[in-house]
């Protein structure tokens, strides 16, 4: 936990009104953002994240299941995050299971849309090899390795970067398999296809502090507040999934102009992951 | 239970709006309710004795029972705090759903009712203390979760516990291009997206709103116009409930 005096809190919360922040950021400023793709070698696919102090690194992995009975024409995904010990004292054991939960639960609510499976980032359609049988499992784990606020943006902003940067191997299916039989499958190890990730959303968050509220906070600032609002938006500017955080109430107008701010800020922040991801990818590309 | 007739809070939708016609989708619903039709709500308190406050709510088919206890003394591994401290839990029996399953995200649910419920109570009331929230869900009709939500803060209420508000929730599906207030699970379990609000009417706040599937702005605001709407009738139901205990206790 962060431990602010009375000054300080003070200073926060006058600079945010006169929309000028500690680090001299304006409200909806981002902090600087970096990424890294393919770090990570025994996974399908990796990123790491920095957002001013906050580090957090996401892994994709592709592993051969079999679907549910419930839903043979798709595949599965699951995601999970762990917060460790090392970003945080308050962490350690089980202190960082709930905070755990929480960003896991947004965030698949985030990618994988309604339960019919529209609106969803990740096509479960694409996971499927043979309906009923064979299917890909992607299980997606996010570290926090730093924490300095806005860990649920970072984690998203890591993910969509792992995501573009996943390979899945092509897959042969031997024919002549039918019946109840689990069919072969053969798993190239040299082809691999690109995940289509053009409809995975990013997530921006809106923390409320005094009357105002502001993007991408620091742990003080995170500190101060009173609610947040984690908005998630794809591509076409639709909304894929809205969180509210913090136990003060809103005003339903406030959360209709959070949206909209959220909207606006989304547009440039995709931009900015598109070209650091295509940066990343190039560097890797290179060495 | 008693013999009153069970009220509904169906939101009035708005005169403009024609149902959308469309082979697709049925303008009517697996249950014959129209789009912004609410199942009828009942409830009740004091539906466990030994608990410092309960009730039991009843929507349709779902049916949930909540207790109270306390607020009584922190544990003692706890650290000192001046302000209360809220604990919810929300469980299933094992027979709630047809399919004798447990479901997964009970976990989920007690924080989402945690976080739904704490901007509402006036914690500095009972500070080094704790209250206890349990929720059970008898059965499991669609919309769980926000029946659990509307039906702990009437029991927090029967159990004399300081709150600003009632906190009433409500949940609305998106079928297509249809907005249906109040899903059953039926229909939650092919909706495109759901969004869920809980709120305290006469502050106008909203303390937990939850949206999954993709939105366009126009359609949030229009659900969440029809699940305040709703919201704010089902606050008087709940209401009346409490102002019926109360007078039946003075008689």
């Amino acid at each position: 936990m962060v431990g602010l005096s009375a000054g300080e809190k003070h200073f926060i919360q006058g600079g945010i009104a006169q929309d000028l922040r500690t680090d001299g950021r304006k409200r909806l400023d981002f902090r600087p953002i970096s990424v890294e793709t393919g770090i990570i070698p025994q996974a399908s696919g990796s990123a790491r994240v920095r957002i001013g102090a906050t580090d957090v690194i996401a892994s994709v992995k592709a592993e051969l299941g079999k679907p549910n009975a419930s839903q043979p024409d798709k595949g599965k995904v699951s995601v999970h995050i762990d917060c460790s010990a090392t970003a945080e004292p308050a962490f350690e054991g089980r202190g960082g299971e709930e905070l755990s939960a929480e960003l896991s639960v947004s965030l698949q609510r985030c990618l994988l849309g309604g339960k019919s499976g529209s609106g969803a980032g990740i096509n479960l359609s694409s996971l499927i090899i043979v309906e009923g049988k064979v299917c890909w499992d992607l299980y997606i784990d996010g570290l926090v390795v730093s924490s300095d606020g806005n860990l649920l943006d970072a984690l998203g902003a890591a993910i969509k970067s792992a995501l573009s940067n996943t390979g899945i191997p092509k897959v042969q299916v031997a024919v002549g398999a039918s019946g109840d039989e689990q069919p072969e499958v053969d798993v190239s190890d040299e082809e691999f296809l690109q995940f289509d990730t053009s409809s995975v959303p990013i997530i921006v968050t809106l923390t409320k502090i005094g009357r105002h509220y502001i993007v991408d906070a620091t742990a003080d600032e995170e500190s101060l507040m009173s609610s947040a609002v984690s908005i998630s938006i794809n591509r076409r500017g639709q909304i894929c999934g809205l969180t509210k955080r913090g136990g003060a109430g809103l005003d339903p107008s406030v959360i209709l102009d959070m949206i909209s701010v959220a909207k606006h800020v989304s547009e440039q922040l995709m931009s900015k992951l598109d070209s650091e991801i295509a940066a990343a990818e190039a560097m890797e590309e290179d060495s | 239970m008693a013999g009153k007739t069970p009220t509904t809070y169906s939101p009035s939708p708005r005169l403009k709006s024609k149902p959308a016609k469309n082979d697709a989708y049925d303008s009517v619903r697996p249950d014959g309710r129209g789009f912004a039709q609410c199942r009828p709500a009942f409830m009740r308190t004091g539906a466990v004795n030994s608990a410092s406050g309960s009730a039991y709510a009843e929507f349709g088919n779902t049916k949930v029972i909540v207790s109270v206890f306390g607020p009584r003394e922190s544990k003692k591994a706890m650290m000192y705090s001046d302000l209360g401290r809220l604990n919810c839990n929300v469980s299933y029996t094992t027979f709630a759903s047809p399919s004798r399953a447990q479901g997964s995200d009970h976990k989920e649910f007690s924080t989402m009712l945690h976080k739904a419920l704490e901007g509402a109570i006036i914690l500095e009331t009972f500070p080094k203390t704790t209250v206890d929230v349990f929720a059970l869900i008898l059965e499991s009709g669609g919309g769980d979760l926000p029946v659990v939500i509307s039906c702990a803060s009437l029991a927090l209420a029967d159990a004399g516990i300081m709150m600003y508000d009632l906190v009433v929730s409500a949940s609305l599906s998106c079928l297509g291009p249809n907005l249906v207030i109040d899903p059953i699970n039926e229909e939650e379990s092919r909706e495109d997206g759901n969004l869920m609000i809980s709120c305290m009417p006469s502050r106008n706040e909203v303390t937990q709103l939850i949206i999954t599937g993709e939105w366009s702005t126009p359609k949030i605001n229009e659900a969440m116009r029809l699940c305040l709407d709703a919201c704010t009738k089902l606050s008087t139901i709940t209401r009346t409930c409490l102002k019926d205990a109360a007078s039946s206790t003075q008689d």
